[in-house]
């Protein structure tokens, strides 16, 4: 959906169907509006302000030779498997600093990498378009019992598993997104409806859950019921590409992250943008998003080195964490909440906490 | 952003305050200072001056402007030094891409002149040199170009000569940035994200189709109004502040703020014991209940209770389905369907005929997502409307929340429910205790160890790290099989203990058969200091015993997980290495072992030991280690001390094992402790009683010995204890013999003695 390029198409119906896609779009918006009765600052007026946050660095990984490109934490809060430009992939005790594993990737530009829920698998790929799984033991090669799972057309730049080792869910620069059977290699499920590259996705937080959410260069935010295929929501309102895509930890709304230099908050509920967080000084593209625990502080990690903190209630920035010496290309809040992981193009991850 | 940046410097360039020139030296026009510009930004955007530096920073290795003197470095710094902006032609936004002539023009023409200003760095003359290989027949060209151009810039005024010069330095220092520098312009290497236009795909009419289909989708979709549900979305970051580490500060400490692990090892997926703040959480939805696995199991235990919990076991059940793998989906449905659904199922649950029909469609073709609906039944009406708030309102989860630890609060949480057996409880040590530290109270191991560098914290440490055991071991087989005897027996104990223990005494044998073991972990760490606070130096000597006291509890480990462990090994720290020898040569030696009370206690500590080194080799790894261990050698004194003190044993052992409960340390303690009692004593059943009694008559004599032999090695540290063993063996064998011979054969007296001997030696 989203961009009207009727002209554009050279058939007859795709012009027709453009129009009434138009005109349902404006409807949609008119009823939308209809419901828009108050903004959240209004809402959280009553709340207390966030005024001191004490997040400092308290470690930092040094050993990828290449720009970090992705990160993410294991279940156990204290692993971290980071991807890197020279397609290094390793697994990290954050806690000690101590590198546990480093596997070399057939390919540069290792764009995502994911913790299973066990612990004890991590998949990942990039420009190789594949998505590869490894199990983790410590008396062996990890490499020797790598597995491709899936393959799509262009690259992969993400990748998630569903609250299980045995499936797995990318995101892809063919614009589609896909469920794959870890096992058999599968292909189980696709979701085809951006119509650009899909550049994030994220589950939503409840156990049984079955949607996700994904984020893309077509300026789109889709909901997606994994079992069907469908896509069951759509938000638009960035101006740019979204980078990144997180669930509340209600399950009620998503954050995201683009290009245009904001971060934004739609409300399943009331299917709309309920939130923008920009700042006239901010003038550099999110690549990043996290919430923390609550759902209270909402992490982006942008293209001039910096994290901001935003108070999502609120709507005000809390604080600025600098430290890295390139682009936060990566964040994501621990498990449990207690520390949060950036991954930056000056080739380091932090922890903060 | 790049729009913005560029409206940005066009209000800068339409008279906005910065606009201003400076004169150098020779005039250089159109120029501004560095903290200027910093000063415009923070009065421009409202913003502090860090911030502003680092923006100013980033437009500047944009090439939006540079620094007029100085062309190594794009760095804006708030002085006087000056800055001029780069000319819109070359902003990064334009796209041009940067040509490789033009480069080796610019590169020839600095050769060309002044070595000392102009002259080239080590990667400029490299890609001077690839450049004439690569543009071979436009080299003349080229050179020509660039004498050329020197001759040009020959004419200038020397002001305008800085300026193109540093001009054209910065462009390509943005455009060609020297190997490992990184430039911000860089772009993704990936097709569709660098090539600006013709990023979206043709659009087919499949597409189109399917974009109608969904925004007629979304009309007809129910909305709640925006207030709702912000209401919503506030209250729900409300109630979870609390929960929040980021927040709200973590009790007792974050771990990556202080080191200290202990809020991971309270808090991981399956504890013994979970944190009162877990168990309130719990209450707050069904789906946090179920998301956390103690939770999860804590349910079901009560479920299973109540006989109703083929409902909880279903959900998980279909749970597990949906995750499965592809190749196992046929199997686990119809396994599914056997166990609950068939008729007359084994654990037949309850739903209404429309699902129950439904789901028999969907068996025609089975999939994972086949007892969906029958989940979802069981799930909203009967697991969520009746089973979980009944689970909230029972005494069951009072008790949970009862009991749970209160990390921040360490005196409640040692006092608590001592509050009602303190008094029965030994008295005499408690006034000894007293004596030494008033303060400290029931915390009576922590206190005696209290000039050990940590020793409070690892005397919680300990504690948690038993509880934590439990929980590792779902990925390491060894302690599991200990962990779920533990479980069941102890939370049914546990359940019960606060009435039944006053009277227990004499009532109920399988209580009082966990109980043992129980006051033996309790009662030495009670006892522990009225032994110590004798005399000074002893508290000394016990740090030796510890010591000795860790490489025996290692020997134990072994007994049950020497093939994991010795895996683990070599992530251990140093001592530990030293103990996977001593586990190997001792793991045959168990059975025998488990006939003296003494052991089980052995036992417990080791589990302990063994899951804290798994979950960290840290500092305060050894001196948890050692105090936890300090109870298992103490033993012998502090039983023959109940001895004494108390006319019948088998009362103290009923307060006792109050007491253990009573301090949540040692109630952490009790249920690993009680397992490997309760399924080393199952023969004895009855004879609880005697044996307590009979222990403490035989250890008796052995108290006095242990004591200065011990004493002696004061000072000694590990590598001497050895020795300290050996005598405490040889006492043990001679004194021991009657507690064996309680419930076992003679024989098993050699190998115990070997054990010990083993251990000595190494």
């Amino acid at each position: 959906m989203t961009e009207t390029e009727g002209k554009d198409c050279p058939i007859e119906t795709i012009e027709s169907l453009t129009k009434e896609a138009e005109a349902l779009k404006k409807k949609l918006e008119d009823e939308r509006q209809k419901l828009n009765d108050i903004t959240l600052a209004t809402v959280a007026d009553r709340l207390d302000i966030i005024n001191y946050m004490n997040i400092k660095p308290r470690r930092t990984l040094k050993g990828h030779q290449a720009k970090v490109l992705c990160s993410d934490w294991s279940p156990d809060k204290r692993h971290i498997v980071s991807s890197s430009q020279d397609g290094k992939m390793i697994i990290w005790d954050a806690f000690t600093t101590n590198k546990e594993h480093a596997v070399t990737m057939p390919t540069t530009w290792v764009m995502a990498c994911a913790y299973a829920p066990s612990g004890n698998l991590v998949a990942c790929g990039g420009l190789d378009n594949k998505v590869t799984v490894y199990p983790l033991s410590l008396d062996e090669d990890v490499t020797l019992k790598k597995k491709t799972v899936g393959t799509h057309t262009s690259y992969m730049s993400c990748c998630i598993f569903p609250n299980s080792d045995q499936q797995i869910l990318t995101g892809s620069g063919d614009s589609t997104c896909a469920l794959w059977d870890v096992e058999s290699g599968q292909l189980l499920q696709s979701f085809h409806g951006h119509s650009a590259d899909v550049m994030s996705i994220d589950l939503a937080p409840s156990e049984t859950g079955n949607t996700f959410v994904s984020g893309s260069c077509d300026k789109m935010v889709l909901i997606w019921d994994m079992r069907s295929g469908q896509c069951v929501q759509s938000f638009e309102g960035h101006e740019s590409d979204v980078n990144s895509v997180k669930f509340h930890p209600s399950g009620d709304a998503v954050a995201t992250g683009s290009d245009d230099a904001t971060c934004r908050l739609f409300d399943l509920r009331a299917d709309k943008e309920v939130a923008v967080y920009s700042k006239e000084s901010i003038i550099f593209g999110v690549n990043s998003v996290d919430f923390s625990v609550s759902g209270r502080l909402l992490f982006a990690g942008y293209n001039d080195y910096t994290v901001n903190v935003w108070d999502t209630l609120k709507c005000v920035r809390v604080c600025l964490l600098y430290g890295h010496e390139n682009r936060v290309s990566c964040l994501q809040v621990s498990p449990d909440g207690t520390a949060l992981s950036t991954g930056s193009w000056d080739y380091t991850l932090r922890v903060w906490a | 952003m790049e729009g913005l940046v560029r409206e940005m410097q066009d209000t800068e360039h339409g008279g906005v305050p910065v606009r201003s020139q400076k004169l150098f030296l020779t005039s250089i026009p159109a120029a501004f200072m560095g903290y200027d510009l910093i000063e415009w930004l923070m009065e421009r955007l409202g913003i502090e001056e860090s911030e502003a530096l680092n923006l100013a920073n980033q437009l500047c290795q944009y090439g939006y402007f540079f620094p007029v003197s100085d062309s190594k470095n794009l760095v804006v710094k708030d002085d006087s030094s000056l800055y001029r902006f780069q000319s819109p032609y070359y902003w990064p936004w334009q796209n041009r891409p940067p040509d490789n002539v033009e480069y080796a023009i610019y590169l020839a023409k600095r050769t060309l002149r002044n070595k000392q200003r102009h002259g080239l760095e080590d990667y400029e003359l490299e890609a001077l040199s690839n450049l004439r290989k690569n543009l071979a027949n436009k080299w003349d060209f080229i050179t020509m170009q660039a004498e050329e151009q020197v001759k040009l810039s020959k004419v200038l005024k020397k002001g305008d000569k800085i300026i193109s010069d540093s001009q054209e330095r910065a462009y390509w220092r943005v455009h060609r940035p020297p190997p490992g520098m990184v430039t911000s312009l860089e772009q993704c290497p990936v097709p569709t994200r660098s090539w600006n236009g013709s990023r979206t795909r043709k659009r087919t009419i499949e597409d189109c189709r399917r974009d109608v289909e969904l925004l007629k989708n979304s009309l007809s979709r129910t909305r709640v109004k925006v207030s709702q549900a912000l209401e919503g979305m506030v209250q729900h970051v409300e109630t979870y502040a609390e929960y929040d580490p980021l927040i709200t500060p973590t009790q007792p400490s974050n771990p990556w703020v202080s080191e200290d692990t202990t809020y991971w090892q309270l808090n991981s997926a399956l504890v013994e014991i979970p944190t009162e703040k877990r168990v309130r959480r719990w209450a707050l939805s069904m789906e946090e209940l179920v998301s956390d696995p103690t939770g999860l199991q804590e349910f079901t235990n009560y479920l299973r209770k109540e006989y109703s919990h083929e409902n909880i076991r279903f959900w998980m059940a279909v749970n597990d389905l949906r995750r499965s793998a592809q190749s196992q989906i046929q199997r686990k449905v119809n396994e599914i369907f056997e166990e609950f659904l068939a008729p007359g199922a084994p654990c037949e649950i309850n739903i209404d005929g429309k699902t129950m029909e439904k789901v028999h469609q969907e068996m025609k073709a089975p999939s994972r997502f086949t007892f969906d609906a029958a989940q979802e039944h069981v799930y909203t009406l009967l697991l969520k409307k009746d089973c979980y708030p009944r689970f909230i309102r029972s005494e069951y989860y009072k008790n949970l929340l009862a009991t749970g630890i209160q990390p921040s609060q360490k005196k409640r949480f040692f006092g608590f429910g001592q509050t009602k057996k303190k008094t029965s409880t030994s008295s005499a040590p408690n006034q000894q205790l007293l004596q030494q530290q008033p303060s400290q109270g029931a915390t009576v191991t922590c206190g005696a160890l209290s000039k050990r560098r940590g020793s409070d914290r690892s005397l919680s440490g300990s504690a948690h790290e038993l509880a934590v055991s439990g929980v590792k071991d779902s990925k390491v087989p060894h302690s599991h099989s200990q962990s779920n005897l533990s479980d069941i027996p102890y939370r049914g104990d546990l359940a019960c203990l606060p009435k039944t223990s006053p009277i227990a005494a004499p009532v109920t044998s399988p209580v009082k058969k966990p109980s043992i073991a129980i006051v033996a972990g309790a009662s030495t760490s009670e006892e522990v200091c009225p032994w110590e606070s004798g005399n000074e130096p002893r508290s000394r000597k016990n740090s030796a015993q510890l010591d000795s006291g860790s490489s025996s509890s290692d020997i134990s480990v072994a007994v049950a997980e020497v093939s994991e462990r010795v895996q683990r090994v070599c992530t251990l720290t140093q001592q530990h290495t030293v103990d996977g020898s001593r586990k190997l040569s001792t793991s045959t030696m168990d059975p025998p072992r488990r006939a003296s009370v003494s052991v089980p206690i052995t036992h417990s500590t080791t589990t302990g030991d063994s899951s804290k080194r798994k979950v960290s080799s840290f500092e305060d790894n050894s001196s948890a280690a050692t105090s936890t261990s300090s109870s298992v050698f103490v033993i012998p004194s502090d039983t023959d001390n109940k001895a004494e003190e108390c006319t019948s044993t088998s009362k103290t052992v009923v307060k006792n094992h109050g007491l253990a409960k009573a301090c949540s340390v040692t109630g952490a303690n009790a249920p690993i402790i009680s397992v490997s009692s309760v399924a080393d004593d199952l023969p004895v059943d009855s004879k609880v009683e005697e044996e307590a009694e009979a222990t403490c008559s035989q250890q008796e004599p052995l108290a006095p010995l242990a004591e200065p032999d011990s004493e002696s090695p004061a000072s000694e540290l590990p590598p001497s204890e050895p020795i300290t063993e050996v005598e405490v063996d040889t006492e043990a064998k001679s004194n021991d013999v009657c507690p064996w011979e309680d419930e076992e054969t003679c024989k098993v007296d050699t190998p115990f003695v070997k054990t010990y001997a083993t251990l000595g030696y190494l």
